[in-house]
């Protein structure tokens, strides 16, 4: 594999292509289904691609990998029309292909399966189905009978008159797949679509990826998970800073390199794996008494307004200086978790403790003073505020200490806020810059800036603290909670991404349907037991 | 008066009142499911009263009258969907702003055309009652003799409710409103429905303010809508967007209205102020959400953009 | 509403403030050409305009005192504003306050209270009186999260009905009915409980309204933007969620910032009864809130905007209704003035939005 896309095409002598594509059992390939030529898209001042080119042929499926803000779903959006290119062309079926919106790729048979917003949470799944679809009046029934059709086709169970809000979020997207292959595409764009699904279910998306390609229709599959590419890619292109930084001919094979042309470095442990970090034992102390756990909870319920069950008799400690992971698969209990155990949510029974202060229905800036710090799940809905500059950001619980005279000292603010971006590597252009000019990664490195240095700190509670970000910002991230564990600070770790839980945490715990399924210490050893129990197997 | 002609009276005045409700409710009812908040509807049913009232006095024939008024309520409501959907303007503004255009609009048009208070008497619709219902006793003379917009209103409220749930049409209003970007992502142009729902809302509004002044009263007065676009909007919020809840609604304000005229009939001293501030009250109540949860749809008020 | 927009509220003249000149000029030349269609002058109907909205000292402070109304619920409308909270309810939160002083004024025995008392007394009670009619629809929405726009415009109308009932009654504020033909409204308000007169020689009926009310202005605008609480506003206004996890009450911010907007509807209220209009009567509040509300709209969060706004509607009151009575030009004209100003700049949003995003 090369680093110059077309220094790659030029290697291959066509003759060796053909023979390779044979050996695999495909024809070779002809007029290719999508061509991209010179792609460039431009937001302002953002050059969020530049000169793409690319090509897939029928029945390929294609993976596009990249970090964060690399342009994929820049790209997906404009095969699908959501935005015009800047610049290039592009070809559907050896045509020329400019679709001016969705319903423009749609009449193409161009299909995406989005990350979000294309369901609409009130409607039962047969009239999400029918929704632009259809004219005149609704034919539910039959529509009911598709639905049972295309299930038994690819092997998609689905309810034809459930509420989509009452749906698991791995039952939704299978409504999103059906949706689009109902249109019977050509061409299927699915722009991360394993990341909120159960080990399962990933095995049954890809089985329906490849049962489609089987088909004849091309498939653009954006993921950055390597066991997905080792198991469908046939092609694959790396995207890096909106340009083509590398394609591969045979992924399975090239997989570290693929990842190196990502991120420009190799995938090792970040931080340098568990061992070298010294752990701090839970000693007895002078005075013969155990130092109180960071973070104690007892016993915790929660049932939402429907009266499900979200949280069960959950029990965990967590001593300081350790890592806990809460391990399973997004919709298990995990956010209800990381809400009430950050003061947004009341828990219905159970109570919990930090440093031996009860917390269980106290007041955010109850938790602030009793040293509990939170990075939450979602930064944008609950850890910043995107309109405010970064310095108020990184002092938004603290802005009294600035009061002088009744009145708010912007100078004092900007001094100790350069301060804090300089010690955590926040990088903006300056604190006076409005909070969503920042990278993901910098917005994560912000929050994290703002609840380490709580003061006092005794436990940090890091809900899927990585999600979203590049190889840089996650190892930026987990060397802060490290330091922050060698000071004595308790981590209790949410997150799905069991490859970074195994290498950073010292116990996990999963999670399934609000419960404890099980808990293990964090080793490579114990990976098929977790993976059983997020599964709700008790193994 | 006997018991049974009273009920009749009070039944009769009731749905008479509740009409220009219905028709501009079930047509804000559309508007706000697809996700636009039009205050305008003052606007709008004071539009429909003074060009109907207009062109059946200039005419003498009131169904030219119910043309010019739907006819000249296009451009309000188009300017209303201009601004808030195309331009993205902050809709409460918009609604207020063109509430107090037109309102100035029409008391000069008014002054103008009639001379300033003049009040000419203009060519109405006739009531009418259908064949078996209108023979009944004692309701038969006092409920079911209506203005035949009456029933058009009724029809008219059935066919929304029909189409709503069982049209696409209606499944594209709903997405428009409560998920726009679902919708968009089907292939749905967002604007285009909404856009639609306006002008829906316009002519409904206009029929309901024809209503008022050819159907009604025979006159056109000054600024006479009084506040009855604004009470559509809270039978909306009170009927929780829902179609029969909205219509329940507007029967409820009709009849608190009706006994503003009733009750004293009757003896009964009941302060005319709190009668006439009783929807307003009951639409309160329903927003504090003291009568269960509130669904608006999650898009309302909200321009889309992709 | 957008960071640009907020932005704004850092005051700084720019494509804002050319576009709403340029909208105002358009409307007024829109308003002359109709003049022209009803038949009357333009320079006559101009020259009855000019004179009732600045033409002698009376004409200048009858202008200003009505501003002066507009501007106290156009600057709670911005302090709300700040929060992310639409409150329509000025209307309402003026005639509660106006009924507050009356009743105060009148029947509470103030009237032979010294050293101001008498005035200052009914104001407060007025204020209160706005304070809780903006309380009461900020609880439900920290509480309940009913739309406040909704809830203001429903509070408005309850409070316009409750004036009128009010006034009906001899139980309430009724004066005395002596004949049949006496008028629903109040009794004259004591002379002791009138507002002091800026310049009592002078003609000019400016009263000490306007200079308490000044200073409100801008107390509120040094709250909003410089201090503490300004600042949490704004983040609760953006982010309640993140807000609440950063330890900002929620709650209070909430109430207490529609209490303060109607609060100064309130003031309003009571100011135009004790210093304007001395008698309380049905249509007390007679659009003023709505103007008040539309200059705040219109402000972009400026407190600045407010004032030249209200002005603006100020003289445009005065000017339309001396225009009526001279020159037989219906006052609808100016409402038809205000109706294309208000349109005309919403519709321009969006544009000024984008020069300021790029500027």
């Amino acid at each position: 594999m090369d680093l110059s896309a077309g220094e790659a095409l030029a290697r291959r002598p066509a003759a060796e292509r053909g023979a390779r594509d044979a050996a695999r059992g495909r024809p070779d390939a002809g007029p290719a289904l999508l061509r991209l030529e010179g792609l460039s898209k431009r937001f302002g001042t953002l050059q969020a691609l530049d000169d793409v080119s690319l090509e897939i042929a029928p029945g390929e499926i294609h993976c596009l990998l990249g970090e964060n803000g690399a342009g994929k779903s820049t790209l997906c959006n404009l095969v699908f029309g959501i935005h015009a290119p800047t610049q290039g062309r592009m070809w559907l079926g050896g045509e020329d292909y400019a679709p001016t919106g969705p319903a423009h790729a749609l009449s193409h048979r161009v299909a995406m399966v989005h990350q979000h917003f294309s369901l609409v949470g009130d409607f039962t799944v047969v009239d999400n189905l029918l929704l632009g679809q259809t004219r005149g009046v609704l034919d539910r029934k039959r529509c009911a009978a598709q639905v049972e059709a295309l299930s038994q086709r690819y092997g998609l169970e689905l309810a034809p008159h459930a509420r989509i809000d009452d749906l698991s979020v791995g039952e939704r997207q299978r409504v999103e797949i059906v949706k689009c292959l109902m249109r019977e595409p050509r061409l299927l764009v699915l722009d991360e679509p394993t990341a909120v699904l159960l080990p399962e279910e990933i095995e049954a998306l890809l089985d329906v990826c490849e049962r489609v390609a089987g088909e004849g229709c091309g498939v653009v599959l954006v993921t950055h998970k390597l066991a997905e590419i080792r198991r469908v890619a046939r092609r694959a292109t790396v995207l890096r800073g909106g340009r083509v930084v590398a394609r591969s001919e045979q992924p399975a094979a090239e997989l570290d390199a693929l990842v190196r042309a990502m991120i420009q470095r190799d995938l090792a442990a970040p931080g340098g794996g568990r061992a070298d970090v010294p752990r701090a034992k839970v000693t007895t102390g002078e005075t013969g008494r155990r130092p109180e756990p960071a973070l104690m909870v007892d016993g915790l319920g929660v049932r939402d307004a429907d009266g499900v069950q979200r949280i069960d008799n959950v029990t965990l400690i967590v001593e300081p200086g350790e890592i806990v992971a809460v391990a399973g698969v997004e919709g298990n209990g995990q956010s209800e978790l990381a809400a009430v155990l950050s003061g947004m949510r009341a828990p219905t029974n159970g109570r919990f403790f930090v440093d031996g202060r009860e917390l269980t229905h106290a007041t955010p800036r109850q938790f602030s003073a009793a040293g509990m710090g939170v990075v939450p799940e979602d930064r944008h809905a609950v850890g910043c505020v995107l309109g405010m500059t970064v310095a108020e950001n990184l002092f938004l619980d603290r802005l009294q200490q600035f009061r002088r005279w009744g009145l708010f000292d912007r100078g004092a603010l900007d001094r100790s806020a350069r301060e804090l971006m300089a010690r955590f590597d926040v990088r903006a252009a300056g604190p006076q810059s409005v909070f969503s000019s920042l990278s993901g990664g910098n917005q994560q490195k912000a929050v994290l800036a703002r609840e380490l240095t709580l003061s006092p700190l005794r436990v940090l509670l890091a809900a899927h603290p990585t999600r979203g970000l590049d190889v840089g910002a996650v190892e930026a991230v987990y060397s802060h909670i490290r330091a922050a564990c060698e000071r004595g600070v308790g981590v209790l770790l949410i997150s799905s991404e069991l490859d970074e839980l195994l290498r950073v945490a010292d116990r996990v715990l999963v999670m399934y349907r609000g419960r404890v399924m099980g808990e293990c210490a964090a080793d490579e050893g114990e990976r098929h037991r977790i993976g059983a129990w997020m599964a709700g197997h008790a193994a | 008066m006997s018991p049974d002609l009273a009920f009749a009276v009070f039944a009769g005045s009731t749905v008479r009142l509740a009409t220009p409700l219905l028709l501009a409710a079930t047509g804000e009812l559309v508007s706000e499911r697809a996700g636009v908040l039009n205050m305008s509807v003052e606007g709008m049913m004071l539009t429909g009263a003074f060009a109907g009232a207009w062109a059946a006095s200039a005419t003498g024939s009131p169904w030219i009258g119910l043309a010019a008024g739907v006819i000249a309520v296009l451009p309000v409501a188009l300017l209303q969907a201009v601004l808030s959907i195309t331009l993205r303007a902050n809709q409460i503004v918009t609604g207020i702003g063109i509430n107090i255009l037109v309102l100035g609009a029409t008391t000069l048009a008014y002054r103008a055309v009639f001379g300033s208070r003049s009040r000419t008497e203009i060519p109405g619709f006739e009531k009418w009652s259908p064949p078996v219902l209108g023979d009944l006793p004692v309701l038969g003379e006092h409920l079911f003799r209506q203005v035949g917009l009456v029933y058009l209103a009724l029809l008219l409220l059935a066919l929304v409710a029909w189409m709503l749930r069982h049209t696409a049409l209606g499944l594209a209003i709903h997405a428009a409103g409560a998920a726009p970007r679902a919708a968009d992502k089907s292939g749905l142009s967002v604007n285009a429905i909404r856009y639609g729902a306006v002008i829906f809302t316009g002519v409904m509004s206009a029929l309901a303010g024809c209503f008022l002044s050819i159907g009604d009263i025979h006159t056109f007065t000054e600024g006479m809508t009084n506040g009855a676009g604004y009470l559509a909007i809270a039978a909306v919020i009170f009927g929780n967007w829902r179609v029969g809840r909205t219509a329940l609604a507007c029967l409820l304000f009709g009849g608190a209205t009706a006994l503003q005229f009733q009750l004293p009939a009757l003896g009964v001293d009941v302060p005319n102020a709190l009668l006439i501030m009783l929807p307003y009250l009951l639409a309160l109540i329903a927003v504090a959400g003291v009568m269960g949860r509130q669904h608006a749809p999650a898009g309302l008020t909200q321009a889309f953009v992709r | 509403m957008t960071a640009a927009a907020l932005e704004a509220s850092r005051f700084r003249p720019g494509p804002a403030v050319w576009v709403s000149i340029a909208a105002v000029a358009a409307s007024l030349a829109i308003g002359a050409l109709l003049v022209g269609l009803t038949g009357v002058s333009i320079p006559e109907a101009v020259a009855a305009f000019a004179d009732g909205a600045w033409g002698s000292p009376y004409a200048i402070g009858a202008s200003v005192n009505r501003a002066l109304a507009f501007a106290l619920v156009g600057v709670g409308f911005v302090f709300a504003q700040r929060a992310n909270l639409t409150n329509v309810g000025g209307e309402g939160q003026i005639a509660v306050g106006g009924m507050a002083a009356a009743a105060v004024a009148l029947h509470a025995g103030v009237a032979g209270w010294p050293l101001g008392l008498a005035w200052i007394v009914p104001l407060l009670a007025a204020t209160a009186a706005g304070g809780l009619w903006g309380a009461f629809p900020g609880w439900l929405k920290a509480r309940a999260g009913t739309n406040e726009v909704i809830s203001t415009l429903l509070l408005s109308f309850i409070a316009v009905w409750m004036l009128y009932g009010s006034v009906q009654s001899e139980a309430l504020l009724r004066q005395p009915m002596t004949s049949s033909s006496t008028l629903p409204e109040s009794l004259p308000i004591p002379d002791a409980a009138q507002l002091p007169l800026l310049a009592p020689d002078s003609g000019l009926p400016l009263h000490v309204g306007l200079p308490i009310g000044l200073a409100l202005a801008v107390v509120v605008g040094v709250v909003m933007s410089r201090t503490v609480f300004g600042l949490r506003l704004r983040a609760v206004g953006l982010n309640p969620e993140a807000a609440k996890r950063a330890g900002i009450p929620i709650t209070a911010s909430i109430v207490a910032v529609m209490a303060a907007a109607g609060a100064l509807g309130g003031l309003a209220g009571g100011l135009m009864l004790l210093g304007e209009q001395y008698v309380l009567k049905a249509g007390f509040s007679s659009g003023y809130g709505f103007d008040g509300l539309v200059a705040g709209l219109l402000a972009r969060g400026s407190i600045v905007g407010v004032l030249a706004a209200a002005l603006l509607f100020g003289f445009l009151r005065s000017g339309g209704i001396n225009m009526e009575m001279v020159a037989g030009v219906p006052s609808a004209l100016v409402v038809v003035i205000q109706g294309l100003i208000i349109v005309t700049l919403a519709g321009a949003a969006l544009f000024i939005d984008r020069r300021s995003a790029r500027a």
